[in-house]
């Protein structure tokens, strides 16, 4: 399955955009990781040429939020998108707050799963069973 | 004299042709009722009796280049790149359209000389449908070539008729691959400019290959300090009767598109002041500091409507302000440079005969404060010998 990722916005951490991409290529996925600094329409647009199944966003300086309030609008231009698996994970407020609160909001902007200080490794497993879930 | 010198230099442009030996260079306008050869002939007929056909070198910037719409799927990766290649290859973008849109967009009416279509990493399969056939049906064009997906591409030949396949221009880590469109377009270019009937009868005075001056300028620009005292970065700016050229080292550019040339370059097809000349004041009366820089100059609206040495040089001013605006940040354009960085600003062609350096130094210091809010000031560098064909036209 073809997985497009990469770090939202002006954020540079770029130690877990690697890790990412090492993990999901370990685990089988095709990898197009759009590295730091990446805008969103970007991000789709890396799903439209690439007919990738997965959308993986990562944020680690908080600035997600922001960009995530445009989601829907921005995914609503694109005429093929219904079928996207959108996951987002890292630091993904500014400051501190607690998941209940947070994976609630994220989901409302559009995103199937939401990783909020999530080991990576329990992010991808949970994708993997979501997944499998789906194509039953 | 070496042998070099003993060429025979012409460059047949939309307006002028120049002839340039190795002891002389002279400049004529052209006289329209006649073919261009003729015209040559009657002009300069003597020193061309002079030269073998082996040591005439012609080049010919002439209808200025050719027109495209692109078809894509995306702004990020597919349109972009197919914009990128194909302004460095010199040809005119007439339309975009984003394949997923592709029912409202309006048909142009204009012949265009070719359609590029892209999208998608070679793995991606079922992108193109039958929506993109009854819109190309609707079109009129001359070329069409396919530089998209390749599990695609056996659909596209079997439904349009004398599509050209070439590579992906996109490869599977969404990076651009240049080469082989631009080659293409290129090709397509030159044919068009040597391919024109009138320029055809030039092969009777020379046996050498026609080329078009935009490849022999670019070609120079590499060398261009052996002859001129330009520090890097720097742009150049060839403004014509029907086009302006802007030649620029990538490194004026944020991009991370990374392509092998060192220098780009784009065209500016409605900005040149003679065949295009309506155009150029329909640019300049939308442009809302035109109207302070007319005061600056000294004249009013009215120059327009002039026939004049006068309106020439305020027209020729204007160009250089407009395509500026077009290249910098404040108008939003397919390229903007970093105007801030450059060093020196390197004028060619016809306005290096018209206007005086203090001209156009004025117009580039205007330029940079009223819309960079800057005191920058690069070092204009005018190429009134027209050194820099020369230099490019004697290295091929
Ligand atoms: C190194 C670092 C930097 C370096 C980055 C160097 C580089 N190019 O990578 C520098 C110094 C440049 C930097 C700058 C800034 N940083 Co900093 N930085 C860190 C630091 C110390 C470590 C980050 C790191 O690499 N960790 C190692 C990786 C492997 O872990 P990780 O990034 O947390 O990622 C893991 C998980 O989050 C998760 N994950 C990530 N994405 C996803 C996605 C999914 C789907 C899943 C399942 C999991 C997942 O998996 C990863 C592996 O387990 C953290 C603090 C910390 N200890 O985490 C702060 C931190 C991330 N930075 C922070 C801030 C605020 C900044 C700045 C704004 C500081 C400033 N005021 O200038 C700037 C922003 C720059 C920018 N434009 O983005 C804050 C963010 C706070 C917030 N979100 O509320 C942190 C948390 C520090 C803090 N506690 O305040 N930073």
């Amino acid at each position: 399955m073809k997985v497009v990722t990469g770090v939202v916005g002006n954020d540079i951490h770029v130690v877990a955009n690697r890790l990412i991409e090492l993990s999901l290529h370990a685990r089988g996925f095709e990898v197009f990781n759009l590295g730091v600094n990446t805008y969103l329409e970007e991000f789709f647009d890396a799903v439209v040429e690439t007919g990738a199944d997965i959308l993986l966003i990562s944020s680690l300086n908080g600035e997600a939020e922001g960009w995530s309030r445009e989601i829907k609008l921005l995914k609503s231009k694109y005429k093929n998108l219904e079928n996207l698996v959108m996951v987002i994970g890292g630091n993904l407020v500014v400051g501190s707050a607690d998941a209940d609160t947070i994976v609630p909001k994220y989901k409302n902007y559009g995103f199937d799963l939401v990783f909020h200080q999530v080991d990576l490794s329990t992010g991808l497993d949970t994708l993997e069973e979501f997944l499998k879930e789906r194509n039953k | 004299m070496s042998k070099m010198n003993d060429k025979l230099l012409i460059d047949v442009g939309s307006t002028y042709f120049k002839l340039c030996t190795p002891t002389s260079i002279e400049q004529h306008l052209r006289d329209f009722n006649k073919g261009i050869l003729d015209d040559l002939k009657y002009k300069c007929g003597s020193t061309i009796d002079s030269y073998e056909k082996d040591d005439v070198h012609i080049c010919s910037s002439a209808n200025g280049g050719l027109s495209t719409l692109i078809i894509g799927l995306t702004n990020s990766f597919s349109l972009k790149y197919a914009k990128n290649i194909a302004f460095n290859s010199g040809i005119n973008i007439i339309e975009t359209v984003m394949y997923q849109n592709i029912q409202e967009y309006s048909i142009p009416s204009d012949t265009i000389d070719v359609i590029i279509i892209v999208g998608g990493i070679n793995s991606n399969s079922n992108i193109f449908s039958s929506d993109l056939y009854s819109y190309l049906n609707k079109l009129n064009y001359s070329n069409i070539v396919y530089v998209g997906s390749e599990t695609q591409a056996p659909a596209l030949k079997e439904n349009i008729e004398n599509t050209v396949i070439l590579p992906n221009i996109i490869d599977n880590k969404l990076h651009i691959i240049e080469e082989n469109l631009k080659v293409y377009l290129t090709n397509l270019y030159q044919e068009d400019i040597v391919g024109k009937e009138d320029i055809k009868h030039l092969y009777d005075i020379t046996s050498n290959q026609i080329y078009s001056t935009p490849y022999i300028v670019n070609k120079t620009l590499p060398i261009i300090h052996t002859k001129f005292a330009v520090v890097n970065p720097y742009i150049l700016i060839d403004i014509g009767g029907a086009t302006t050229d802007i030649h620029y080292s990538k490194d004026l550019v944020d991009d991370n598109i990374v392509t092998e040339n060192e220098y780009d370059r784009l065209v500016f097809k409605k900005l040149g002041v003679y065949k295009s000349k309506e155009s150029l004041i329909f640019a300049a009366q939308n442009n809302e500091f035109v109207y302070e820089l007319l005061t600056h100059l000294k004249v009013t609206e009215n120059i327009f409507q002039e026939q004049s040495q006068k309106a020439t040089k305020v027209l020729m001013q204007l160009a250089i302000f407009l395509v500026l605006c077009k290249m910098s940040h404040y108008k939003q354009a397919y390229v903007n440079l970093k105007l801030l960085s450059i060093n020196s600003i390197v004028l060619t062609g016809g306005i290096t005969k018209v206007l005086s350096s203090q001209e156009i130094e004025d117009i580039i210091s205007f330029f940079y404060k009223k819309i960079l809010n800057s005191e920058h000031n690069p070092v204009t560098i005018l190429d009134s010998n027209y050194d820099i064909w020369t230099l490019g036209a004697k290295g091929k």
